[in-house]
């Protein structure tokens, strides 16, 4: 008997196992390492553009948010100490991980489903080769190398867009704002960061890739897969990032 | 029909007596729908057997177990000796190697070209160097009529030779098994005839036992030695091509003849 409760356990279970299959594919020779470059190519250098534009805005309105809500306090100086904390801790790898994740997890159910669809899964099968080697490692594998790259840019770019705003609405010098930071960021910080867009990379390349390969139903099918990629992908996100919040604390403070 | 189950021997010249791959009381069901309850049938080295079936019957879903795309809920299927139903998906590559398969829709991958698709299979295989594997490549698309389209991508086939290509990829390492499922479907004429002497030339020229899907009845007469008839989740009847068109079931009849154009008052 099927309920929505089964079936998104059964989904649970076929993400762990193809998790499983793929942590194995990662070690298991020979390794080729130019579908890897291509993803990469691909995924990570294809997202920087959205990234930048993501992050310059994001860290421009944390930085106004925080220079006019502080002001009546006295505490304005500050904006610099919290643009840099909101945005390496949280607004960098999440922002990032939800609009690359959103790209990268609907391109990689699209492209698998239509393969899928058009029985091309099975043709790698049939001419002996393993998909999950083929297809799913590499493209893992490159949003686990990429995002984290990727969120790298983000923290700059958004610290940069927090200090426009701040000169401008504090009057404070881009030195000092940069000091701030300096003087505020520990290394802590970063692998906070950085630490959770390992996770989201994983998290994005492996959703849109069991739901490429688990389409069904034509072309039809493959629009329902993209939509159900980015979804699911996005609610992934969100939802570990809170528990790998609490987990990173935990374990760094 | 039931009465009329029963597994002929091989064709005459098949070569040996012996089934090469068997399927015994296999049961594949997805989900609520049952496709297979107690699917029986034999094999045999050489010869060209036929599946025919009303549509969403299942046809593809037999060949699609024997090397395992799909796994059987129950029953044995052995090729050459070797139980397919509990091999694993490294435990299978052995038989991958000596059945190839050409898809309904050619399955060529998009992003390759004619030579990088044929090559995917020799490179898993590990066919030999680059230089032989060019060679190879040159050669089989020469038998299937397709030469110096190496470059091509499959986009830039038209439907005939995506399927010509396709089967240029699945003989390419060299399969003592092809699989076609529905070689001919959706072709013109021209394409369906070139098709159909493909097979017919293969078998010929290098002795592989084919199984074909199809819902092209002229095309089925033409280069089949016996058929099986799938009714009702099993395979209903099995017999040589003069022996189908004698049977005198009234499903079978409707079927060929309805698939020829050919519906006689009688069969009303």
């Amino acid at each position: 008997m099927r309920s929505p409760i089964t079936d998104s356990l059964g989904h649970v279970g076929g993400v762990a196992l193809l998790t499983w299959r793929t942590l194995l594919a990662f070690f298991r020779p020979p390794w080729e390492f130019r579908p890897l470059i291509y993803q990469l190519d691909h995924q990570a250098l294809g997202s920087w553009s959205i990234t930048m534009l993501t992050a310059i805005f994001s860290g421009m309105v944390i930085a106004l948010q925080f220079a006019t809500g502080l002001e009546p306090y006295g505490g304005s100086m500050y904006t610099g100490k919290l643009v840099a904390l909101a945005t390496i801790r949280e607004l960098g790898p999440v922002l990032t991980a939800l609009l690359v994740g959103g790209r990268v997890a609907a391109g990689f159910a699209s492209e698998l489903g239509s393969m899928a669809v058009t029985e091309q899964i099975d043709a790698i099968r049939a001419l002996g080769a393993d998909p999950i080697k083929k297809l799913v490692a590499p493209r893992v594998l490159a949003c686990i190398i990429g995002l984290p790259l990727l969120t790298m840019l983000a923290d700059i770019i958004g610290c940069l867009g927090g200090m426009v705003v701040t000169v401008a609405e504090v009057g404070i010098t881009p030195r000092f704002f940069y000091q701030q930071v300096l003087d505020t960021i520990l290394p802590v910080d970063l692998w906070h960061g950085l630490g959770k867009s390992v996770f989201f990379g994983f998290f994005m390349g492996i959703i849109g890739c069991y739901v490429g390969m688990h389409t069904t139903g034509g072309t039809e099918g493959v629009g329902q897969s993209t939509t159900r990629a980015v979804v699911t992908s996005a609610v992934t996100i969100l939802v570990s990032d809170y528990l790998l919040t609490q987990l990173f604390l935990k374990l760094y403070g | 029909m039931d009465e009329r189950t029963e597994t002929l021997g091989p064709r005459p010249g098949a070569g040996n007596g012996e089934p090469i791959i068997t399927f015994r009381g296999v049961k594949k069901a997805f989900g609520p729908k049952v496709v297979y309850e107690d699917c029986t049938l034999d094999i045999y080295r050489g010869e060209t057997i036929t599946i025919i079936g009303g549509s969403g019957t299942g046809k593809s879903v037999l060949l699609k177990m024997l090397i395992k795309l799909l796994s059987t809920d129950a029953g044995s299927i052995k090729a050459f000796g070797t139980e397919v139903t509990t091999l694993d998906e490294r435990g299978i590559l052995p038989l991958r190697k000596r059945i190839g398969m050409l898809f309904q829709g050619a399955a060529l991958f998009d992003s390759l070209t004619v030579a990088q698709n044929i090559k995917y299979g020799l490179r898993e295989h590990h066919w030999g160097t680059e230089a032989q594997m060019d060679a190879r490549v040159a050669e089989v698309l020469e038998m299937v009529g397709l030469p110096n389209t190496q470059q091509l991508k499959p986009a830039q086939l038209s439907g005939g030779m995506r399927k010509r290509a396709g089967l240029a990829r699945a003989i390419a390492i060299q399969p003592e098994v092809i699989l076609y499922d529905e070689p001919t479907t959706g072709l013109d004429p021209i394409n369906v005839r070139r098709i159909n002497g493909l097979i017919l030339n293969l078998q010929a020229r290098l002795g592989v036992t084919s199984i074909v899907v199809t819902h092209d009845m002229d095309s089925a007469f033409t280069v089949s030695d016996r058929f099986a008839m799938l009714h009702e989740r099993r395979i209903a009847f099995v017999g040589t091509k003069e022996e189908t068109l004698a049977c005198d079931d009234r499903y079978i009849r409707e079927f060929i003849a309805g698939g020829r154009g050919t519906l006689d008052e009688d069969v009303e």
